[in-house]
């Protein structure tokens, strides 16, 4: 038994401890407006993916869109979709389809060229969707 | 020192309706000794019931607060019969976790019925603020402070002057005994159950005519309120639920005034942490404990 | 692997330690709905480390750790004499506190010209170890799985050790064990801060696989819902909290057909499965029954413990 806990603890220390080569790695930022789709719930999403130092567009990467809701992480999240390249550089354009209004975290990781994670809290109501801003009054109902 | 008084009145009056979800929670708890994490759902579920009838039907205010009252009746008794009821004693923690399932379950059913996040709600009273020399007092707040204090009253009456509020008190101090002498013990746990789904959706009903708007979130708003103020006043205490309620009502307006609405609920937390860890008992209850260990 | 399969576990995988967290202090009697204040610490300290200390990884969820320790210790001692329903709330209004701090904590600081740090209700974006370090997403949830066996494995040791017995005394009558000459503020204190470091390293794991977090994700929710895990799994054993989140994380996965219906159903089942079995699934009888079984067949004797066929 005591052996079995010595090799897990190794092994955890291991794969923690152990420097990984630290690339110069390429950070994205991403611009998502969305519009209803017609359908409740359905969202079309439009992201603008840009390298956040120098501001070039992003093209070419695999691009999956996933959401969660901030307040109950892992409770009400959306399946990844993968969003399409539109003919404009470092756009992508895709159908999300959420469980409720409300604030949602929008989830965009790229692989590829670039391999990294943004995300953006959007606002998601029956008409339109907004931009969350920071410290509102949470007067709770 | 005008600000005072005035910020004093408004925690008062909103205080108030804390008082009557506090109440509603101390009537179950001093029951059944077990903990509803569904009270303030229940309450919204009567909420929406309202709210559909003012939206497709436009119905009356009375007519709007007695189907808040319906709606948390019939909702309270389901969860009193699928979370409570069947739970022998000592499964005070399962009770909980049911009742908090139950809690999802009604959360979830509310935003089917009505998806969007804010609907309006018919007002108490509409019309200027009453001036009182330079203090100026809304009167649907007059109403609600009214209202609240009426009830608390008739509450008190009921439970001490009725054969039906002798009968719970003898369930309180000792079910055993109670049901040795005749006392129905589980019909006056349901009908205690439906009486405090009742209480909470006059206060549901108050709150929500006040603010004149509905969201989902004033579920857990409504239970966190109304558990908050019966820490504060007190364990299964009457008086003491309003007093915490009042308590809890001002020290929110005060400090919203002073800090802002953040450092307002931490103030709201900090007053319950400190009471608790100081006098566990509240301002007026015993040291009235819970069932909710898990071996009892 | 799916990539969204990896999500997935890797969520069932943080989510056990804040429900190991709340079962460990089942196990000494007390309700606590306030785990996620010590999750929020551990993720908000390992994000910091990683992210703008530049620290490694593990020494960056062990920091995470110590500070949830810590601050479970510092709650755990002024609440020693409450029980039942006033701990339960007490511990609920300390979680909402450390919640309302974070709301309103701002720490920040300039890597490469844009700022990172907790930024009060808006989070603590760009905790991107696992990205600048190149961590492949499968490769950290079989760290977080790791860490997740070494847990189980110290809790299975516990289990069969004084200080495990101990505990669960505490639990069915601190007064009797106090009468047996357990120190039980003492014990109570080492549960207490045991169970914030768990429920921290769950934190730390949480920051890094989302790279994001916000106040709002530690709300009384995630406090109730760590406590129903170990309920609806079953108290009998460190198992049974995993086997809640399992359900829970995976059930509302598969229900997913039922989509705006899924936390109808699961509201209805858990009320209906605690009907039935009030103190879970693996509640201590079961796992007691498992385990006689297990004995009697490997010793080879018949339940009437007649010896060896």
């Amino acid at each position: 038994m005591r052996t079995i806990v010595c090799t897990l603890v190794a092994m955890a220390a291991l794969l923690a401890g152990y420097p990984q080569a630290a690339h110069g790695q390429v950070r994205a930022k991403a611009a998502v407006t969305c519009v209803s789709a017609g359908q409740v719930l359905e969202y079309d999403c439009t992201i603008r993916l840009a390298n956040a130092r120098s501001g070039e567009p992003l093209s070419g990467l695999t691009v999956s869109v996933g959401a969660d809701m901030p307040s109950m992480p892992g409770m009400h999240n959306v399946r990844p979709v993968k969003a399409t390249e539109q003919a404009e550089k470092g756009v992508y354009q895709v159908r999300l389809e959420l469980e409720m209004h409300g604030d949602w975290a929008v989830q965009i990781d790229l692989r590829g060229a670039v391999r990294d994670r943004v995300i953006a809290t959007l606002r998601f109501e029956e008409k339109e969707v907004t931009d969350v801003k920071p410290s509102s009054s949470r007067r709770g109902h | 020192m005008i600000d005072i008084i005035q910020n004093t009145i408004d925690g008062v009056m909103i205080g108030s309706s804390y008082g009557l979800l506090a109440l509603g929670f101390t009537v179950i708890f001093g029951v059944m000794r077990r903990l509803n994490l569904s009270y303030g759902p229940t309450v919204m579920i009567g909420a929406y019931f309202g709210t559909v009838l003012y939206l497709d039907f436009g119905a009356g205010l009375l007519a709007v607060a007695a189907a808040v009252v319906t709606g948390a009746v019939i909702s309270g008794i389901y969860v009193e019969r699928l979370c409570f009821a069947p739970m022998k004693a000592g499964a005070g923690i399962a009770s909980m976790v049911s009742s908090f399932a139950i809690w999802m379950q009604l959360e979830q059913a509310a935003v089917l019925v009505l998806p969007r996040h804010t609907y309006p709600f018919p007002p108490l009273a509409t019309g200027a603020a009453l001036e009182i020399g330079s203090l100026l007092v809304r009167p649907d707040h007059v109403i609600m402070l009214v209202s609240a204090l009426l009830l608390a009253a008739i509450v008190q009456l009921g439970f001490y002057h009725t054969r039906f509020g002798l009968g719970l008190r003898a369930v309180i101090a000792n079910p055993i005994a109670a049901n040795l002498i005749g006392v129905d013990v589980k019909r006056s746990v349901m009908l205690a159950f439906a009486a405090a789904s009742a209480i909470g959706g006059v206060a549901g009903f108050l709150v929500l005519a006040v603010d004149q708007q509905v969201t989902p979130m004033f579920g857990m708003w409504a239970t966190l309120k109304g558990l908050i103020a019966m820490m504060i006043g007190g364990l299964g205490s009457i008086p003491g639920a309003l007093l915490g309620g009042l308590v809890l009502g001002v020290v929110e307006v005060h400090s919203h005034w002073l800090f802002g609405p953040q450092v307002r609920d931490l103030f709201a937390y900090f007053v319950l942490f400190a009471f608790l860890v100081a006098r566990p008992g509240g301002l007026l209850g015993g040291a009235a404990d819970v069932e909710l260990s898990h071996r009892t | 692997m799916d990539d969204y399969l990896v999500s997935v576990l890797s969520n069932i995988g943080v989510i056990s330690f804040v429900a190991l967290s709340a079962y460990l202090l089942l196990l000494t009697g007390e309700i606590s709905f306030g785990q996620q204040a010590f999750f929020a610490i551990g993720a908000y300290a390992a994000g910091v480390a990683t992210a703008m200390w530049g620290w490694p990884l593990a020494l960056g969820i062990a920091w995470g750790a110590a500070a949830g320790a810590a601050c479970a210790v510092s709650l755990g001692i002024p609440t020693l004499r409450l029980r039942g329903l006033q701990f339960a709330i007490a511990t609920l209004a300390f979680a909402e506190m450390v919640r309302i701090l974070f709301e309103l904590l701002r720490y920040q600081i300039e890597i490469d010209g844009e700022p990172v740090g907790p930024n009060g209700s808006d989070g603590f974006r760009s905790i991107r170890y696992i990205f600048d370090h190149n961590i492949e997403t499968f490769d950290f949830m079989m760290l977080i799985y790791a860490m997740l066996a070494v847990t189980l494995g110290g809790f299975m040791l516990l289990e069969r050790s004084r200080l495990g017995v101990i505990f669960r005394m505490i639990g069915e009558d601190a007064t009797l064990a106090s009468l047996q000459g357990i120190a039980v503020a003492r014990y109570k204190v080492l549960a207490a801060g045991i169970a914030g470091a768990l429920a921290a390293v769950g934190g730390g794991l949480y920051a890094h696989l989302t790279t994001y977090v916000e106040p709002r994700a530690f709300d009384v929710m995630l406090g109730v819902h760590s406590l129903a895990y170990g309920l609806i799994g079953g108290l009998g054993t460190a198992l049974g909290p995993l086997l809640g989140v399992v359900i829970d994380v995976g059930l509302l996965e598969s229900v997913r057909l039922f989509a705006g219906y899924r936390m109808i159903i699961f509201g209805g089942l858990v009320a209906l499965l605690l009907i039935v079995r009030p103190r879970g699934l693996l509640d201590e009888r079961l796992v007691h029954r498992i385990g006689r079984l297990f004995r009697n067949t490997i010793s080879g004797t018949t339940r009437t413990g007649r010896g060896p066929r």
